[in-house]
């Protein structure tokens, strides 16, 4: 999103110094800053002034000393760890189905015909509808997290794969089979990297729901350790400070894998123009 | 009237694609009923066969207490629907204004973009012990926690819908002497109409989706609720009717914003 922002033209290499000068008289850079500045203040004043609703919520700084004491213990890395790994693995799963199921019902009618309705039917039910039944599958609570993280992955990357086939031009497939392409052509040299752009969007997004489930399913599933269940045990312990610190990690964890997939998408299709 | 309404069943019972997604649901059930009912595979084994779950939802006397015939299920449906609805149109009635004006006027959009892009990334369902501790009752934290999953991809899309409007637009109104709230009025609401409606599909999808997971931590009543006591009573087919009902309400909001979005953009085929 930081597009949205004017970075026309790919900017000279500059030093670390002369760059943070750049920075600092870039027009977009302190009304920013003063929003989010006005934010914090809002809610400092408002907790130390204990209006109805905030009475119970704990100052920016109170949070910024938690964040300070928890950030020394081994607990809240480990908790990172868990449900990165718990991400990791059921996002990985996700797409690995994901992308070539979205592929093949692309290229094939017969298989979007039996797939497409049964998908779109699946597909509203909410992922973390399917943590009951899926405690009740699986012998292990880990498997059970993963596969929930999995169901939120695997049809969001479908979806955007299948939507990418369907937009391609059907000049472009008519032009190559009349020079005597067969389908292996078609798919390697028009079907996927046309539709590369719309796997790194499917990737994206369903990096960001996977983040938003894990919590989630360790919240419901009252599992050991991950953020979520951290943020589980300081709502228990009524430690608010700790829930705040939780929500920011979790945020920053989202939003650091959503950003890295991004940039490896980025890599993979240079021919786009950067917006 | 009769006889074309007749003719379009015909063609499309016999179409090729409705045999093959006959096919395809035919397989997905098969596979279900053989897996649990006739092999019994390992895993599978506790999972209940497809016609046990339907003998229980269109039960008149229901194992479990809950079918179609029983007013429990339609209370727990009528909860969810208040909820998802009355945090969908919050989000609108929110949302779409701020991404308006972020959208259109460059100095709102500077101030208050970056904070936007803070909070963003905290995902709703995070807000879940938050809300239970700030706001009273049970209803308010489930609402509100569906509303932030709403309201973020509403404010958005609507934003993105203001700024993908081609700026001649703006400078043919200025030439012809609009004013500001016929500018609004004729060029940014119409202009953004269809990101907004992207925006809120998605948002649509994203009130059920948190509001499961609000029910399942925080709720008293609605479906998530059911599917979660369900399972703690272990009574696996409620658990699969109500995950069901969940896909088919989701299903049908998504298919009435498109519609709305279809009523409200009659310029666009």
């Amino acid at each position: 999103m930081a597009s949205l922002i004017d970075d026309a033209a790919p900017a000279p290499r500059l030093g670390p110094a002369r760059r943070l000068g750049r920075l600092a008289r870039n027009e977009a850079l302190w009304p920013g800053l003063a929003g989010i500045a006005v934010f914090l203040a809002v809610w400092q004043g408002a907790s130390m002034l204990g209006l109805p609703m905030l009475r119970h919520v704990p100052s920016p700084l109170d949070v910024l000393r938690q964040l300070a004491r928890v950030v020394q213990g081994s607990q809240y890395w480990l908790s990172w760890y868990v449900s990165g790994r718990r991400v990791l693995l059921g996002y990985v799963i996700g797409v690995g189905l994901g992308v070539p199921l979205g592929l093949a019902m692309g290229m094939s009618r017969v298989f979007h015909g039996m797939g497409f309705p049964v998908l779109e039917v699946l597909r509203p039910i909410p992922p973390l509808a399917w943590v009951p039944l899926s405690i009740l599958f699986w012998p292990t609570m880990e498997q059970t997290i993963v596969s929930i993280i999995f169901l939120g992955a695997f049809f969001t990357v479908v979806l955007n794969v299948l939507g990418g086939v369907e937009a391609i031009d059907v000049n472009y497939r008519r032009a190559a089979v009349s020079m005597g392409a067969r389908p292996w052509h078609l798919f390697w040299k028009i079907v996927l990297p046309a539709t590369a752009p719309s796997i790194v969007t499917g990737m994206a997004v369903g990096m960001g729901l996977t983040w938003e489930i894990v919590v989630a399913a360790e919240m419901i599933a009252s599992i050991q350790a991950g953020l979520g269940f951290m943020m589980w045990q300081a709502y228990v312990g009524g430690n608010i400070a700790l829930i705040i610190v939780s929500m920011v990690s979790i945020g920053l964890a989202g939003l650091v894998s959503s950003t890295a997939i991004w940039l490896l998408g980025r890599r993979v299709t240079p021919w786009l123009r950067r917006t | 009237m009769l006889a074309r309404l007749a003719r379009r069943l015909v063609a499309w019972a016999t179409s090729p694609a409705t045999g093959l997604m006959l096919l395809g649901f035919a397989s997905v059930l098969a596979v279900w009923h053989l897996t649990t009912a006739v092999w019994r595979l390992p895993l599978f084994e506790k999972i209940t066969p497809p016609l046990a779950v339907f003998r229980e939802w269109f039960n008149r006397a229901p194992a479990f207490g809950v079918s179609l015939f029983t007013p429990l299920y339609y209370e727990h449906i009528g909860y969810s629907v208040y909820r998802a609805y009355t945090a969908f149109l919050l989000a609108v009635i929110l949302g779409v204004p701020i991404g308006l004006v972020m959208g259109w006027r460059r100095t709102v959009y500077r101030f208050t973009f970056p904070l936007l892009e803070m909070l963003r990334p905290i995902p709703p369902l995070a807000w879940v012990p938050l809300a239970i501790l700030m706001l009273p009752g049970i209803e308010p934290p489930v609402i509100y926690v569906t509303f932030i999953a709403a309201f973020f991809a509403t404010v958005l899309n609507t934003l993105l819908g203001v700024l993908s409007i081609d700026q001649s637009y703006f400078r043919a109104a200025e030439c012809l002497g609009f004013s500001s709230w016929h500018v609004l009025r004729h060029v940014v609401v119409p202009g953004a109409l269809p990101f907004i409606f992207t925006g809120l599909q998605i948002a649509m999808g994203l009130s059920w989706f948190a509001l499961v997971a609000g029910e399942m931590i925080a709720g008293r009543r609605g479906l998530g609720y059911m599917i979660f006591d369900a399972y703690n009573m272990a009574q696996i087919p409620t658990i699969v009717m109500g995950m069901l009902t969940l896909g088919l309400l989701g299903w049908a909001s998504s298919a009435l914003v498109r519609l709305l979005g279809r009523k409200l953009m009659t310029w666009r085929a």
